[in-house]
């Protein structure tokens, strides 16, 4: 029985086990290699979700990487219910003319990924390219194009291989769907 | 966008705003050179001359003709202003272009200027003049520049009515003036291809009407987007979608956001199941009678869950 989720979260059922996880971020990591191969290619993950999809997509890679990670925060408003987005922690690779790729852990409303992309753009990289460890179709607001993901997903509330429910359960090595306890 | 005129004061960075202009939308400068050379076909060199020195020759006719070159001024332009299209900027520089394209729905109009003083030490240093000497050439500019509209289109160039926006370069670079412009630019572009797709698929254009948000969600989610500095228009188009037997619009549909980035239009529920059915009916009549238009419904759930997600933070 693992402790990780302590006693204040629940887990109704594993959506992705460490196996499937491990052979789809394979997979990912083969068809990068083969789209990038020649390129400078820059591969920035997003804080902190994608911290294990990114550690383990980046090993998957057989190509000259350089790593960088990206984070956001939102600082309080009063005029507002949602605060100020804000980047916490910028790249500090040069980007320039390189192939940047975005690693997510997961895409739903596509408003962060926008966000991103603009920032991202204003550096002048070659091209962007977004990877998500898992896409919500149903739910993008957005048009970006999602080149790689992978899995899709509906509205289920999901924590583990990085994501979190109040910053708990990231180190769980499978996706699972929770549920609060009472 | 289809033009972009310039009037600007002598010494003002006018002529360089408009060179940067040029390099940064990969558009030709029409000018007062460029008009003369082409516009009033065969000339004399006398009657250039005569047209590069005096307002007033302008108000005669051309050789063998009724037509003043003044009318053949106003049609060559309003023909540029015409046949540009969004994409394919022009820059007109000078030659009341301000005027002429005053009802052009496309065009920016710009004014660039500076104080005396400055446009002075920046003409005496550029040739090499006493300040006394570039002060009377600044002097002659402006008499020769505010006569020319005066003469041709009794307009006061001082009139700010006549420009969409004025740009001081006393404090300001050239690439920090012409950002100001090339921010317009594009918004006008961005209303006018909508404009146009609008026009072209019959549906109604509202881009000029002021904001007023239906509710406290809507402005919330505006304030979402501007947070993300995701740019957004508030219902700018409404899609007819059904008509009854005498072509009268009986059911329209007016998404609440457009996102000009993304091409992609937002409306937001935050209401009872029962009006939900009838968004998601409209939104199904839009995609099927305007192919190629991307309509998302954020639903009340996507909605809070976006709150809630700021909040912790994403």
């Amino acid at each position: 029985m693992s402790h990780i989720l302590g006693n204040s979260i629940e887990i109704s059922r594993i959506v992705f086990d460490e196996e499937t996880i491990r052979k789809r971020v394979i997979e990912l990591g083969q068809m990068i290699t083969k789209d990038f191969y020649g390129q400078e290619v820059v591969l920035i993950g997003v804080l902190k979700g994608s911290l294990y999809f990114f550690s383990d997509l980046s090993r998957s890679i057989d190509l000259p990487l350089k790593l960088d990670t990206i984070g956001f925060g939102s600082i309080p408003d009063t005029t507002s219910r949602t605060g100020v987005v804000r980047i916490t922690k910028d790249i500090d690779v040069d980007i320039t003319g390189k192939s940047v790729i975005i690693v997510e852990d997961v895409i739903r409303t596509g408003l962060t990924t926008a966000y991103l992309i603009s920032n991202i753009e204003s550096k002048k990289p070659a091209s962007i390219s977004l990877c998500s460890m898992l896409l919500n179709p149903d739910r993008l607001l957005m048009t970006i194009p999602v080149k790689y993901y992978g899995f899709e997903i509906t509205d289920q509330w999901l924590i583990g291989y990085g994501m979190d429910l109040d910053e708990v359960g990231r180190n769980l090595p499978y996706i699972a769907e929770t549920s609060r306890k009472q | 966008m289809a033009i972009i005129t310039i009037s600007r004061q002598n010494g003002s960075l006018g002529d360089e705003i408009a060179q940067y202009l040029s390099d940064k939308l990969g558009c030709d400068i029409i000018d007062r050179e460029y008009a003369l050379s082409n516009f009033f076909g065969e000339q004399s060199s006398g009657s250039i001359e005569r047209l590069n020195e005096s307002a007033k020759f302008f108000l005669s006719s051309s050789s063998g003709s009724d037509i003043t070159y003044k009318d053949i001024l106003i049609k060559r332009i309003t023909e540029l202003a015409q046949d540009a299209t969004p994409g394919h900027d022009i820059i007109l520089v000078g030659l009341g272009g301000c005027v002429i394209c005053a009802n052009c729905p496309y065009a920016v109009n710009i004014r660039v200027c500076a104080s005396e003083d400055t446009r002075t030490n920046r003409i005496a240093r550029r040739f090499n003049l006493d300040y006394e000497s570039a002060r009377t050439s600044v002097e002659t500019a402006d008499r020769k520049h505010k006569r020319f509209v005066s003469v041709l289109f009794e307009k006061d160039l001082s009139n700010p009515e006549l420009f969409d926006i004025t740009l001081n370069t006393d404090n300001s670079s050239v690439e920090e003036a012409s950002a100001a412009a090339l921010a317009l630019i594009e918004a006008k572009n961005r209303r006018a291809k909508i404009a146009i797709e609008t026009k072209e698929v019959g549906a109604i254009d509202h881009q000029a009407e002021a904001i007023v948000f239906k509710n406290d969600t809507e402005a919330e989610f505006a304030h979402i987007l501007d947070m993300y500095e995701i740019e957004w228009l508030y219902e700018p188009k409404t899609f007819p979608i059904e008509y009854d037997a005498e072509g009268n619009i009986k059911m329209a549909f007016s998404p609440d956001f457009y996102l000009p980035k993304f091409d992609i239009y937002l409306e937001l529920t935050t209401m009872e199941q029962k009006y939900v059915t009838i968004k998601n009916k409209k939104v199904r009549k839009v995609r099927e009678m305007y192919p190629g238009t991307n309509v998302r419904i954020v639903y009340k759930k996507d909605f809070l869950s976006l709150v809630e997600r700021l909040k912790r933070f994403c």
